[in-house]
């Protein structure tokens, strides 16, 4: 390839970029509506395909799991293991057999369960669908599977360090608040976990007022209005609905390293950055601008740099990765193990001239061009459409954020990219996480600040209390 | 290395329906002159379009010493022709709305261009400038080599399959080029010399050798106009030499061992000698790689997954010009031996080749195939990845649409001839990657 897609510290949040040069973009019209009993239902057709996309989408994620760390996450995926009435093996053979596809999963603060099907499969699935998402039985030999194959995977994924990484850097930001929890939990938090857990995590957030189902696709609206309707009116719910607690806000009062040791590793993998903003900021539409000069393109300032001009790297990037509360900022990228630090200051140098330099208008007219131009392909389909909706209830999307795409983006000028560049990137007491080979880089990671060594073996993702 | 190419082919009875998202009248192709071929396809659900183009180059074209040179040239296409220097292919492109990428397998080089459609002209003048005036600037040669090194040892780094399988291929192939790794064996890519270079470019990009492939919401008179400007003038040259080397019969199992300290659990791969993509047997093996690893019903998941030997299962395979590999791979459950995963594995694909699968299995892959048809030509990106497979793999972008057809006739029969043809002992090559050897 000649490129690399790294995502590291990526939140993978849908980026609400606006119309094509010369053609305008917009979001296809959708309906919203509540039920009697709170749930929200949300429907798009799309008669492109005949397909079907259906999500639910539950308020609830990694920060709500107190001191268990993946159990939304487990709960997310558990739903799949079956339900009262129907065995995990009938709802596979149902979904399979029709070449369909049923997935659940959680990430910060959301979980969802989604299906895509063909449409003449509607009736069959969504009621096995509605099934599992309100009466789900947590099976307990199947879900005992499921957690084992969880915790596999969970050393699984430190075999790879760009699949950690990110991981590391958010525990880092915000310490002991439930925003640094890490989503897929930890070996042992996982381990830990009860089929009641499971249940409770489930009775309490798996509740009509707190979820919405989104159909899009190939659909008569009248008619699957009516079959939601059926299927999840009955769905009750005791007691107030949750509510939003405070998730926390990034920790950066001096300079941190913390220095991931992986002893068999011929490249260090490096995450460096700050406090960012909320997926709701004002700003959010024109800081997407300004990343992509910096870190979001092929031509960005760190790419040009890193790879282009040195051949230190197959990529480097910089991403803002919003949350509903807060958020936080990463240059990240990787280099063999003897070039870590020059790297780090080629990376650190570049990500300077944000303020040193500052953003001529040749190139934010060209960057302004560039997220017009590469917005229509990321709401192409009905999956990704869904997804979208999906985030605008959970993490409180404002649609006049995707509406004022164009608006924000044209008005975007070198001066006011100045103003957003002092008030949203941060520039001193830059945090920095490494993965790499320790006893090679120990001496370069202390150049950058206070050093704190981890094992990457040991379990989670933050240094061990002592 | 590349992934499943072909995972998106069409299937079932329904699929040739007016329910597809396009039917074969609506494509457009021509041929220029100079040989390059054109297919078109509008398309307007978005206001954009791609541009796809094949190179019949890849990794099978090299010898020992230029290894990995199609992959590298891929790279180095982006760094300078006559009217765009460096870095200007990128600028260019991305100030006017686009975005691009490439991928080398062992069989093509694939160059992608995702634009909005109002910038079609700027893409057809980067394009051609490059294949018509590209400039190999020895300095930029020199940075690229530490960027494709850093490739090289990320994937590694980050992926256990992607080492396993580029040992595995070195040991499953004695003669083929299909032995070496696409990126390149580390001293080659230090080796590579200006010259060679500038005949691999001479050699590969002829425009005879290419097929373009342009869907989105464009005209496809002004495809064919702005082609016959930009690329119409590029002279005509002959046609590469072609790749000699028969892979000999291989006369017995294969086996081998790669060492990853950090593996927490045993990766196990297990490739069968296959024939080239366009072989009569070709949808036959695709159902059965469906009917292996494709879903929470499919046999593997069921006897690997399922039974906690395993945290996951998939297949892969070549689809390339000469005979290659089926690939089977499986990731050990934490604290499951390889050898338990690999006697379950290879015990499920003998129980298949000697009692088939059953006519449900079968119907499941059929559906499988449709939908997945569907999910394909939702997008304008997967109709041109599927135009272009079809013209340069299977010689024809027609024989997509009768491809619902293919899956259709097949019988369970069929199936079980195919694994009994393939997936044989003496055909096979195994490979496990762990921290240590047991």
């Amino acid at each position: 390839m000649k490129k690399l897609v790294f995502t590291t510290a990526l939140a993978g949040a849908a980026a609400a970029h606006g119309a094509a040069q010369g053609a305008e973009f917009k979001l296809p019209q959708f309906e919203t509506t509540k039920l009697s009993n709170g749930l929200t239902v949300m429907l798009m057709e799309r008669h492109e395909v005949p397909l079907i996309a259906v999500r639910a989408v539950v308020k609830a994620g990694a920060v709500n799991d107190g001191t268990q760390a993946g159990l939304a996450n487990l709960t997310g995926d558990a739903i799949l293991l079956g339900s009262e009435k129907h065995a995990k093996a009938a709802i596979d053979e149902a979904f399979d057999f029709r070449g369909a596809q049923l997935a659940g999963g959680s990430a910060t603060e959301q979980t969802t369960v989604q299906a895509n099907f063909a449409k003449n499969d509607a009736a069959a699935l969504l009621p096995l669908f509605a099934e599992i998402v309100q009466q789900p039985s947590f099976e307990a030999a199947e879900l005992d599977k499921l957690k084992n194959r969880k915790v596999s995977g969970l050393k699984q994924a430190k075999e790879s360090p760009r699949q950690v990484a990110g991981t590391y850097y958010r525990s880092m930001l915000y310490g002991d608040a439930p925003y640094a929890s890490p989503a897929g939990g930890t070996v042992n938090s996982l381990a830990a976990l009860k089929r009641a857990d499971v249940q409770g995590f489930h009775g309490r957030y798996f509740r009509p007022d707190n979820a919405a189902i989104i159909v899009v696709g190939d659909f008569d609206p009248a008619a699957m209005r009516r079959q939601i309707e059926t299927l999840f009116g009955q769905w009750t719910a005791d007691g107030p609905a949750p509510q939003r607690a405070d998730y926390g806000k990034p920790l950066a009062a001096k300079p941190r390293v913390w220095l991931v040791d992986k002893p068999d590793a011929i490249e260090t993998t490096f995450v460096i950055g700050g406090p960012g903003i909320a997926r709701n900021d004002p700003d959010y539409v024109p800081l997407q601008v300004l990343n992509t000069v910096l870190g979001g393109r092929f031509t960005s300032w760190l790419n040009d740099e890193l790879r282009v001009n040195s051949g230190l790297t197959y990529g480097a990037n910089s991403a803002f990765s919003p949350l509903a509360q807060s958020g936080t900022f990463a240059v990240s990228s990787f280099t063999a193990s003897a070039k870590t630090e020059a790297a780090l200051d080629l990376a650190l140098k570049t990500y300077n001239r944000l303020w040193e330099k500052g953003i001529d208008k040749a190139t934010l007219d060209s960057a302004k061009a560039y997220v017009k131009g590469q917005f229509p392909p990321r709401f192409e389909t009905s999956e990704q459409l869904a997804s979208l909706l999906g985030d605008m209830y959970a993490l409180g999307v404002d649609r006049a954020q995707i509406d004022n795409f164009m608006r924000d983006v044209d008005g975007l000028t070198p001066a006011k990219a100045k103003q957003l560049v002092d008030r949203h990137f941060p520039r001193q007491n830059l945090q920095m996480v490494l993965v790499g080979k320790a006893d090679d880089i120990r001496k370069v990671a202390a150049k950058y600040g206070e050093v704190t060594e981890l094992e990457i073996s040991a379990d989670g993702f933050r240094p061990g209390r002592k | 290395m590349k992934w499943k190419l072909a995972a998106f082919v069409a299937g079932s009875m329904l699929a040739a329906s007016a329910q597809a998202a396009f039917t074969s009248d609506q494509v457009q192709s021509f041929t220029l002159a100079n040989g390059m071929k054109f297919i078109v396809l509008e398309s307007s659900t978005i206001p954009n379009a791609n541009m796809y183009t094949f190179w019949k180059v890849g990794s099978r074209n090299e010898a020992p010493g230029t290894t990995g040179l199609s992959h590298f040239f891929e790279h180095m296409m982006f760094n300078g022709s006559k009217n765009y220097g460096p870095k200007m292919f990128d600028r260019t492109m991305e100030a006017n709305g686009g975005s691009n990428n490439a991928y080398t397998s062992s069989d093509v080089t694939v160059y992608q261009d995702w634009f909005p459609a109002t910038s079609l002209e700027t893409i057809f003048k980067l394009e051609s400038d490059r294949i018509a005036h590209l400039t190999i600037d020895p300095k930029m040669v020199e940075s690229e080599r530490g960027v494709v090194l850093s490739e090289r040892s990320t994937g590694l780094e980050n992926s256990n399959i992607r080492m396993l399988m580029e040992d595995l291929n070195s040991v499953a192939y004695s003669a083929h080029p299909y032995s070496w790794p696409v990126i390149g064996f580390e001293s080659d890519i230090k080796a590579w010399t200006q010259q060679d270079l500038v005949n691999y470019f001479r050699t590969y990009y002829a425009p005879g050798n290419a097929v373009a492939v342009i869907v989105g919401d464009v005209k496809a008179d002004r495809v064919k106009t702005l082609a016959t400007k930009y690329f119409g003038a590029i002279p005509k040259r002959a046609a590469p030499p072609a790749v000699k080397t028969v892979e000999p019969e291989q006369k017995g199992e294969r086996r081998l061992f790669v060492a990853k300290p950090s593996a927490t659990s045993a990766n196990l791969m297990v490739a069968y000698k296959a024939p080239r993509a366009d072989s009569p047997d070709y949808y036959a093996l695709n159902v059965l790689q469906g009917v292996l690893t494709e879903g929470k019903t499919s046999r593997l998941y069921k006897a690997l997954v399922e039974k906690q030997l395993a945290t996951s299962v998939g297949t892969d395979a070549t689809d390339g010009f000469d005979p290659g590999l089926l690939y089977v791979f499986a990731v050990a459950a934490n604290g499951v031996d390889g050898a338990k995963v690999e006697k379950a594995l290879l015990d499920e694909i003998d129980n298949v080749v000697k009692n088939g699968i059953t006519e449900q299995e079968l119907q499941a892959v059929k559906n499988k195939k449709l939908v997945n048809l569907y999910r394909a030509q939702e997008t304008i990106n997967g109709k041109a990845q599927q135009l272009g497979n079809y013209e340069t793999f299977f010689g024809d972008w027609r024989k997509l649409f009768a491809a619902p057809a293919e899956f259709e006739k097949l019988t369970t029969a069929d199936i079980q001839a195919v694994a009994a043809r393939y997936l044989k002992k003496q055909q096979r090559t195994i490979g496990v990657l762990a921290a240590k050897e047991e």
